[in-house]
This record gives C-alpha cells, structure tokens and sequence, in this order.
C-alpha cells in the first residue's frame, strides 16, 4: 500500500518516512506543495500525509486542489497548528482527519489504516474473505484460522486485491501500489509474489485472467 | 497624611490663608491710615477750639465768674483747656485740666504727659498778646478711634472666614471633579484592561496626565501582546523538533535491523539539537527584549568580528564554506560588546548555515557598516525583506535553523540605534546583510 507523505522539515520527513515503511507502507516523501500536486494528479495512492506550512504551495491548497479534481483519497493532515479554527479549516477543506504535532508514530499509523479501511468500505478493521482473515493492524493473515508467513510485499499485495475484491488489477496497478519511487521493481516480481501467495494459502485463491491483470473474487 | 495632603485641603488653606493675610494687611493699612488722617483733623480741631476760645476770651473774660468752664459731652473729659492772662495767671480752664500750664511752648503743637495721660496740646496767644490758650486733647481717644475703625474692618472677617471656608469648599470640590472622575476611572479598571482612557471633559491641565498613561497603557499593551505572540509562536516552532525526536525513536524502537535504528537515533539526537538550538536561541532573544541597557563601552568591531570569525571557523570548515574578513583599520563603536559579539555570531552562522559547500562568506568593517555578504544562490527580492521576522524561514531552506537569529540580529542593531537591511549582492549573486550604525 503506497502513502505519499509530504512534509518540508528534513528530519520529520524521514522519521515518517521510516515509520511508515515499519508498518509495511511503501513510502513517497515530497517536500513542495507544487511537486505534491503532480504527484497526487498522477499516482494510486492509498492515502496521504499532508504537513500545511510546505513552500511553493500550501498544504490545504493541494487539498483543495485534490477535491476538486474529484479525489476520495483519505488524507491526514500532520501539522504544528493546534487551534480549534485550523482543525476545523482543515476538515472542511477536504481532509479526512487532523493530527498535531508531536505525535504518536502509531497513532499515526493506525489513523491511516481506519483511513483506507473506510475509504475501501470496510466496516470491520480486519478484512475477512472466505476462509481467508487479513489484519491489517497486526500484520497478520490466517487461513481456515492456520496463521500464514507472509513476507511483506506478499501481505501488501493480498491486501490490495482484498480491498478491491471482486475487481481485477493490473500488474501496473499492483506495482504503483507497492512500490514507492526509486525502488527497484523486478520485472517478475509481481508474478512471483502471486505465486507466493497462492502456494502459502490456497491455489485458488487468486485468478489470473490472462493479458489483464489478477484478482479474487468477492 | 501630612506629607500627602489633599489638593482640596491644601487649596483651601492657601486661598483662606491669603484671604486672611491680605484682609489683616489692609486692617492695619487703614488703622495707620486713620491714625494720620485722625491727627489732621483732630488738630485742626483744636486749633479751631482754641481760636474760639481766643475770641470768647478777649470778649467776654471779664464777665465770667467760674473759674471752670461746664462739661457739655463725655468726650468732654479728655478735653481740656487753660487761659493764662500775660502766661502768669490761670484766668479759666475746664474742669479736669491741671493747674499747671498744660503745655511750656507758648506756639503750636506739643505732647505731654500729666498723670499719666498723654495730651496733645496746641497753644496760642490772642492778638493783643494778652492770654495765652492750651487746648489739649488726650492722645487716647485718636487711638482708640483708629483702632474702632480697623477694628469694624476686622470683625466681618472672623463672619466672612467660616462663610468662605464652607463656600470654597464646594467650589473646589466642583473644580477639582474631573480629578476625582479620572481617579476612579481608573481605580475602577480591571488589573488587565489596558484601553485608552477617556480624555472627553477634562481639564487642560489634566489632559497631559491621561495623554501619558495612554501612551503607558499602549507601550504596556504591545509589549504584553508581542509578549503572548513570542510564547505562542515558540510553542509552535517547538512543536516540530519535538515531534522529530519522538517519531525518530518510536522509528528506532521499533527498527528491524542496526542500521536502521543507528539512522533513526540520528534522527532523533539532530533534533535534540535543534530544539536545544531553538531552546537557545528563543532564551536570547528573551533576554534582549527585557534587557534596555547596560553600561556602553567602546567596542573594536574588527577584534570581534576577528573573534566570532575563529569562533565560527570549524564549523564552516567543516561545511566546505570559506571565511574571510576584509582588510582595513579598527572601528570602534560604542555599544555591548557581548551583545555585538551575539550578532556579528548570528550573522556568521545563518551565512554559513544556509549558503552550499564552496561559498566564500565575507565580512567588511567600514567606519559605519559590518556588512557580511556571500557569493551563494541568494534571495529573491521578495524575501529579503520577510528573512529578520521571527520564525520566517525561507522556502526550501534546509530547515535546521530556528527561524530566530536573524530578530536576534535585528533586536541588537536597533539597541544600538543601528539599522539592519539585506540586499542582494553587488555581483547579483549572493546575500548581503548590512548592520548601519549612525555615526557619532
């Protein structure tokens, strides 16, 4: 699952950047508004970590922008203005949720998994499929209650197609999902997780449908 | 209260004192005026008596038996008069007159004292030179007379002072009104309103009074508010640093490997230091805001910029920035030499500090300028006036300064009635601060 985080001080930006790729994210850091906007136009994101004091464009300004370009993608806005006013502008321009800084790294962590699950339609925070149970929070999958090893890119691969159920996705898609920029992505790497996946759970878990993409029926 | 008497007491006793010392002196003006103006007409009494007598006396002398003339008046008594025929023998005289000559001139006027009376006497001698006249008149009654009349002029004033006290009273009391209405506005305030007072109906002489507490209240209301503003944007600015080393330890506490915790540990002790910089930096300026004064010495600005150069030079080394201070001669400026050694610091780091490896920074001391420029990318135009406000960093800046050590600079110039102004670069590159002082 792919996060933008966008925040201009260097050392909160890595830390961020490193605690969510601890909670299996895959991570990408912008420090600029502008270059926020572009990316936020062009790539799947699950979700958005956005600071408000960025140079060249303020953050609620690459909210606003989000919004309407019709986006439903969940942001948090992570921000040094704690008055009642500025959470309240905040939610109103377009935001999911607010957090102040300093915050809890975990807090954080699990406002952003309540952000997907609810933008994914999900009531329950753990995501059930037949005999297969996915947990996001603990990290966990079962099947036929027998936890299962997953690897992380495996886990984040069967949550996506989880939280699409029912829809194929491309190669491609798994991709930007799981990959941030500058990862080095193998060719087959898709295919071999897939594989993985299959092998661990079940072989009918997941069905290619050939030159498209892969998926698991709801 | 002696020491603070009311103003209406105090009023009221110098207006009743002069009342009372100008009434006293014109009392005793007009009791010296009457006794001269008694003497003149109470002597020319006398010579009119005695020029009466003269002519009864050559008439009808001889026809008189008595020896003592009738007293007619009470004032009669203090009257007296004697006829001595040829100056030898008594001829007549009033009852209560000695028989003694009255007076031993024969001419004119002349005081004596028979029985411990004093009298004034005016002789004179018929045209014949037959009789002799003394008229006399006891010095008393002029006296007492002078003394009735200050006396009637006294008296209404023992009436008029308790009149005048009470009327006076009121009348300072309603002067002094708008006073009294300003005491209790301003008794009435809350301890922290700090709005203007109303000057509407007072006085002018009160009006300087409420024109300085206004200016007071609103020298104390923006201090008090630059006060609040500076704790909350400290707050605020604390915030990041803050957040910086918890996410960075929760990052390392929950590591999956020794490089990965190192790099977050790092992470963490970098914002420590930020924060203790900011901490810092934030204590400084504090400082300077209480601090007005101090004992003002003269400072060499090319020893101190020679200083905070040697100072600063490791860290700049370390960083690939070069150093390098302008040739020419000693200024000395009066001012805090601590102080300046603050800034000539602040504008040394922030050059350092936000300038790429390679950057030549430059410090010139002329008769009247520390300037510091540097040949790095510079600001545009539009910066260079926001870069001394507090907390203002610029964009894209590598965010490791507190945003403060520029107010720093800023704060200490202007104590030292020096001006503070960036431009950009002769050579169009680069930043160049200047701190003006005015020349002596």
């Amino acid at each position: 699952m792919r996060i933008l985080v966008v925040e201009d001080d260097n050392l909160l930006g890595d830390a961020l950047q490193a605690g969510l790729k601890q909670a299996g994210y895959a991570v990408d850091w912008l420090r600029d508004g502008t270059a926020a906007d572009q990316a936020l136009s062009s790539e799947p994101y699950a979700a958005t970590v956005l600071d408000l004091g960025l140079p060249r464009m303020a953050g609620l300004e690459v909210l606003r922008r989000l919004r309407q370009r019709g986006s439903a993608l969940p942001v948090l806005i992570l921000t040094a203005r704690d008055t009642v006013d500025d959470r309240i502008l905040g939610l109103d321009s377009g935001a999911d949720d607010y957090l102040v800084k300093p915050f809890d790294m975990g807090e954080l962590v699990a406002r952003l998994r309540a952000l997907v699950r609810r933008a994914s339609g999900q009531p329950a925070p753990t995501l059930k499929l037949g005999d297969i149970e996915l947990d996001p929070a603990a990290h966990r999958v079962s099947y036929r209650g027998r936890p299962a090893e997953l690897s992380a890119r495996e886990f984040a691969v069967l949550q996506a197609l989880m939280l699409s159920a029912g829809k194929v996705l491309s190669r491609t898609q798994l991709e930007e999902q799981l990959y941030a920029w500058g990862e080095e992505i193998e060719s087959n790497a898709v295919e071999v997780h897939i594989h993985h996946l299959r092998r661990k759970l079940t072989p009918a878990l997941i069905e290619t449908i050939r030159g498209v993409g892969y998926l698991i029926k709801s | 209260m002696w020491h603070n008497p009311s103003l209406k007491k105090r009023l009221l006793a110098m207006v009743l004192g002069v009342i009372t010392l100008v009434w006293l002196g014109a009392s005793v003006w007009t009791y010296f005026d009457a006794r001269e103006e008694l003497d003149e007409m109470l002597d020319a009494h006398l010579t009119q008596t005695a020029s009466l007598l003269l002519t009864q006396t050559t008439h009808e002398l001889d026809e008189l038996e008595t020896e003592h003339a009738p007293q007619l008046h009470k004032y009669s008594r203090r009257v007296a008069f004697q006829v001595w025929e040829q100056g030898r023998d008594l001829r007549l005289h009033s009852v209560n007159a000695p028989q003694q000559p009255l007076s031993d001139k024969d001419s004119g006027f002349s005081d004596r004292t028979l029985d411990n009376h004093r009298w004034r006497v005016f002789s004179a001698w018929d045209d014949s030179h037959t009789y002799l006249i003394h008229v006399a008149e006891q010095a008393e009654v002029r006296e007492k007379l002078a003394r009735g009349v200050a006396a009637n002029l006294l008296r209404p004033l023992l009436v008029a002072l308790p009149l005048l006290a009470i009327l006076l009273w009121l009348a300072v009391a309603s002067g002094l009104r708008p006073l009294v209405g300003l005491a209790r506005q301003v008794g009435r305030r809350e301890p922290d309103n700090l709005a203007a007072l109303d000057a509407g109906s007072a006085p002018d002489e009160v009006i300087p009074l409420i024109e300085r507490l206004n200016t007071l209240f609103h020298r104390i209301n923006a201090s008090i508010q630059s006060e609040r503003r500076f704790t909350a944007d400290a707050a605020h600015e604390l915030r990041t640093p803050i957040a910086v080393i918890k996410a960075q330890s929760q990052v390392a506490r929950n590591a999956a490997n020794t490089a990965e915790r190192s790099h977050a540990l790092d992470g963490a002790i970098a914002g420590c230091d930020r924060a203790a910089h900011l901490i810092e930096q934030l204590l400084t300026l504090a400082r300077l805001d209480s601090v007005e004064t101090g004992s003002r010495e003269p400072c060499p600005l090319r020893q101190l910029a020679a200083e905070t150069l040697a100072d600063i030079a490791p860290a700049a080394l370390d960083k690939g920035v070069q150093l390098e201070l302008a040739e020419g001669d000693e200024v000395t400026v009066n001012g805090l030499p601590a102080l300046l050694r603050v800034m000539l610091r602040n504008l040394l780091d922030n050059a350092v500090r936000h300038t790429p490896p390679g950057t030549l920074v430059r410090v010139e001391i002329s008769a009247s300028n520390i300037t510091v420029s540097d040949n790095g990318p510079g600001l545009p135009e539009q910066e260079l006036e926001k870069i001394s406000q507090r907390f203002y960093r610029p964009l894209g800046t590598e965010a490791s300064g507190s945003g403060l050590g520029l107010s720093i600079v800023r704060r200490i110039a202007e104590m030292h009635d020096a001006q503070l102004t960036f431009t950009s670069a002769s050579t169009g590159k680069g930043l160049r601060a200047t701190v003006s002082f005015r020349l002596p």
